[in-house]
């Protein structure tokens, strides 16, 4: 299997980002339902909680979980 | 007759409150509450998974209410209070829901067999090396020597576990959910893998004096 040069150079973008205390998507999962309910009030989600905004940011699995939590939310809400 | 209807107004009082949840649903649960919670879930649940599946989505979302209602009353003691319950129990059912697509889209992709055109199969993953297609040293534009040193701290520097992790989220594009499965582990600690070797090759090219600010400007 050969690496391609696209994914090199998006490796070491993703390298060039990675902090010291990113928090892992266990850490990211306890927080989502307070973090959803701050969004749906209309408050600042990412400013009070930066860390989950941070990993939601950087896995795709975490981003589309709070995505499909937030329209579950608004259906039960609506 | 009055008694009767006391009982039952008291019966048909739907859960509100994070108090009334937990005592509905703590052990032993009270019905009322799980199928309340049940119908919450599925109205949720429909909206949020509609565009993942294609087929069957009524019968899909009851499956997945179902195993998350399990695990929701298993683990009502660990309800914090940070939010609604019934938020906390979205969440939990959300997660179910997009964990089963995703092993599923796994499997389905499997038996078609595209994901490995050069029949590098799931039990080849450890034995892969890094390779390149980049031409000689002699050739070498800054660029290309900058990801010939990634090769090498990738190949040098990182493990055999970090390094099957990462071909196989950022090569073979897979699920995290189906990598950690297949690792025997789970997400949050192949996060943590992928997040050293990732602190690795950053230190690493800092040290070497790469400047991330003039990489592939051109």
């Amino acid at each position: 299997m050969k690496i391609t040069k696209k994914v090199i150079k998006k490796l070491i973008n993703a390298a060039f980002n990675s902090h010291e205390d990113e928090i892992g998507c266990g850490k990211c999962f306890d927080k989502l339902n307070k973090f959803a309910e701050l969004e749906l009030k209309g408050k600042s989600a990412a400013e009070a909680m930066p860390l989950v905004e941070d990993h939601l940011k950087r896995c795709g699995e975490c981003r589309e979980e709070y995505e499909a939590l937030l329209e579950a939310l608004r259906a039960v809400q609506g | 007759m009055l008694n009767w209807f006391k009982r039952r107004r008291k019966d048909d009082s739907s859960y509100e409150t994070n108090e009334e949840w937990i005592r509905g649903l703590s052990a032993p649960a009270d019905e009322k509450a799980v199928e309340q919670l049940r119908d919450k879930l599925i109205r949720g649940l429909k909206p949020a998974l509609h565009k993942y599946v294609d087929r069957e989505l009524d019968q899909f979302v009851e499956d997945v209410a179902q195993d998350a209602l399990l695990k929701i009353l298993d683990n009502i003691d660990t309800f914090r209070g940070e939010s609604k319950l019934t938020t906390w129990a979205m969440k939990i059912a959300v997660r179910e829901g997009l964990t089963e697509l995703r092993r599923k889209k796994y499997d389905d992709s499997s038996i078609e067999d595209f994901k490995y055109p050069n029949d590098e199969g799931r039990d080849e993953l450890t034995s892969l090396t890094f390779a390149t297609e980049l031409p000689d040293p002699e050739e070498a534009t800054h660029e290309q020597m900058i990801l010939r040193k990634v090769l090498r701290i990738i190949n040098e520097e990182l493990t055999e576990k970090q390094r099957r992790a990462m071909k196989a989220l950022m090569m073979q594009g897979l699920s995290a959910t189906v990598v950690a499965e297949q690792m025997g582990t789970n997400r949050n600690a192949l996060y943590k893998l992928v997040h050293d070797a990732r602190l690795k090759i950053k230190n690493q090219l800092e040290l070497e004096g790469v400047d991330p600010a003039k990489l592939f400007n051109n």
